[in-house]
């Protein structure tokens, strides 16, 4: 009796405690809110009220135009090359180049104008001076350098991982199945995953350890 | 029920169509747990960069009486060059993001009720105000002006409605990154039904590989463009709209002297300094040069994010002022030769007018100023914008 007494105290004490917290979460959201919107407010009565330097048609246009460039052509953009990728790259190598493709497009938009060869001030050298294009061309070998060293390590493991198969098949005992397991290997940071090896399925064993190339490195 | 939550009725089911079907994006990266991770990275960067953005606003239009210190002498550079660097990082940033939550703008149905209205309409400013931000910022300093409004004005403005709608946005998926992030997500999960489900199989980018190529951008921008700021790295910029070290006497120039249209009267022989104070008096060019034996290790710190080490020869300005009989605590106003022009004059308060490592500059680098840089005489101090930084200087007024 005296057990569950406590038993039900303490339960009333963490129900009105999660209670606290939860009214208390709420408390923060309604004032996030309300703090951003007088942000939010502050920020559009400066606009508007400032009419000549931020000529509202013309940054409206550039405020809607981002997120509609976005939207509707930069994503369908980034599809069209996925689904390009997806027909021609295999795995596990279509990963590495998808990064370095991340990579490379981020890299060149946060400069586009320079290796556009726009912008800059005219009689004044020292804007925009140095070779971009070249620049660019350097930084992007060497991003696909380190991804080709990537997919390199990648074909080389799975080739390893082949010949591991292979020798582990006997010989003159071909109806004799073996399972192994892929995490025994002295690479371990490998996904461990049993493989059924059979032999005379030497094919369906590689096409298994793609697949297992494919998961998630954890 | 409350008003906010009663359902609208759905939309007949055959505008169900293209994007707006329910199988219409298959990536395993439009996920819960990788929006939330990378939305607190770009709300940190966000943050930053927006912070920094008004010590930058408030240097420049110090609001009331308030007056900058002038040290520590790096401080303006650290802070724009934090600014610019958190920028450009935020372009990967911002893409992946917004790629992770894509399948939200083809939801079905597009509204459930009132409060899932005002919700998806929370976000136009947010993703507007955004892109807008990094868009104008790299054009910007790439001095690439495609747009027909004043860039610091604007940006100014719209970086209040978008860290606004960023602060809605927070409280508004507290609950989805609580159940999502930390190593105890699983306990609360409760909290809402956008949960990430386990990592599908797939061939392509898995979620962690895709953070890591986030990452990965956000590095190679930063190398590639950060030694416009990082002293001593000035010769390592690849990509960065200057190159610190490259210029008239080692340094960029951002207005120049044909721009400004004082390349006459900068060469004038009968040039004088004027310091106008209780005790007013001129020198001439040859007076100012015996008087300036002073130098200082300063860097020019532009607004653009960009700074510049050199070694300042000229004179102390405080001893101008002292001279002109101009009291400790008074102002003064830089005044150049430009008949008009934006930064034509600049006000010095008593912390910068009075640091003695604050000149009225002849000399740059060991040679006479070249005339990009300010000749006869220009205004360097520590810890200030380069736009304040007054060239071709023909007056010093007590205010």
């Amino acid at each position: 009796m005296n057990g569950n007494l406590n038993g039900n105290l303490s339960d009333d004490l963490s129900g009105d405690l999660s209670g606290n917290r939860r009214r208390a979460g709420q408390v923060v959201r309604v004032l996030l809110v309300c703090a951003g919107l007088a942000a939010l407010g502050y920020g559009l009565a400066g606009l508007v009220t400032h009419p000549r330097p931020v000529n509202l048609p013309n940054s409206t246009r550039w405020l809607a135009g981002g997120v509609l460039v976005h939207d509707l052509v930069l994503v369908p953009a980034t599809v069209l090359v996925g689904l390009v990728l997806a027909r021609f790259v295999p795995a596990p190598y279509r990963a590495v180049a998808q990064g370095a493709l991340i990579v490379s497009a981020s890299v060149a938009l946060m400069c586009l104008p320079l290796w556009l060869g726009y912008g800059g001030t005219p009689g004044n050298p020292t804007t925009n001076p140095l070779p971009y294009r070249r620049n660019l061309a350097l930084v992007l070998g060497a991003v696909w350098a380190a991804a080709a060293a990537i997919m390199i390590l990648r074909a080389v493991r799975r080739r390893r991982r082949h010949r591991r198969h292979r020798r582990h098949r006997l010989p003159g005992d071909p109806a004799r199945g073996r399972r192994i397991s892929g995490g025994e290997g002295k690479l371990d940071d490998e996904p461990a995953a049993a493989v059924d090896v059979v032999d005379g399925h030497a094919a369906a064993v590689c096409l298994d350890d793609a697949a297992h190339d494919r998961q998630p490195e954890t | 029920m409350n008003l906010l939550d009663r359902p609208f009725p759905p939309p007949p089911e055959r505008l169900r169509r293209g994007p707006l079907r329910g199988d219409a994006f298959t990536s395993r990266l439009h996920d819960p747990r990788v929006a939330a991770l990378l939305g607190m990275w770009l709300g940190v960067a966000f943050l930053i960069a927006f912070l920094t953005g008004l010590v930058s606003h408030f240097m420049q239009h110090p609001p009331g009486q308030f007056a900058w210190w002038s040290r520590p002498v790096w401080f303006y550079r650290l802070t724009q060059g934090v600014h610019v660097a958190a920028g450009l990082a935020c372009v990967p940033l911002l893409l992946a993001k917004l790629w992770t939550v894509y399948p939200r703008l083809w939801e079905w149905p597009p509204v459930r009720n009132a409060a899932h209205a005002l919700e998806r309409i929370s976000i136009i400013p947010l993703i507007a105000g955004a892109l807008f931000q990094l868009a104008t910022g790299i054009a910007n300093i790439a001095q690439w002006y495609q747009f027909r409004f004043f860039f610091t004005v604007t940006h100014y403005w719209v970086a209040w409605i978008t860290i606004g709608a960023l602060v809605v946005h927070v409280a508004a998926k507290l609950a989805v990154v609580r159940a999502n992030v930390g190593r105890r997500r699983a306990s609360r999960a409760h909290l809402t039904d956008r949960v990430s489900e386990p990592e599908p199989p797939g061939e392509g980018l898995s979620r962690r590989g895709f953070g890591i190529a986030v990452g990965t951008a956000a590095g190679v921008i930063t190398v590639s463009t950060a030694g416009q700021f990082v002293p001593g790295a000035g010769g390592t910029v690849l990509l960065s709209p200057r190159g610190p070290t490259l210029g008239p006497q080692g340094l960029p120039v951002n207005r120049t002297a044909a721009a400004a249209g004082v390349v006459r009267i900068a060469r004038d022989a009968g040039y004088r300094l004027e310091v106008v104070g209780p005790r007013p008096f001129t020198l001439t060019l040859a007076e100012l040069h015996d008087l300036g034996r002073a130098t200082s290790r300063l860097p020019i710190t532009c607004v653009e994010g960009w700074s510049a080490d050199a070694i300042w020869g000229g004179v102390q300005l405080r001893d101008l002022l002292d001279r002109a009989g101009i009291p400790a605590d008074a102002s003064v106003r830089a005044e150049s030769l430009e008949a008009r022009g934006g930064y034509r004059t600049s006000e010095v308060a008593p912390p910068h007018a009075r640091d003695h490592l604050t000149l009225l500059a002849t000399r740059l680098n060991g040679e006479l100023l070249d005339i990009e840089h300010g000749y006869p005489a220009r205004l360097i101090a520590p810890n200030r914008p380069g736009v304040l930084q007054t060239k071709w200087v023909h007056r010093v007024v007590m205010l």
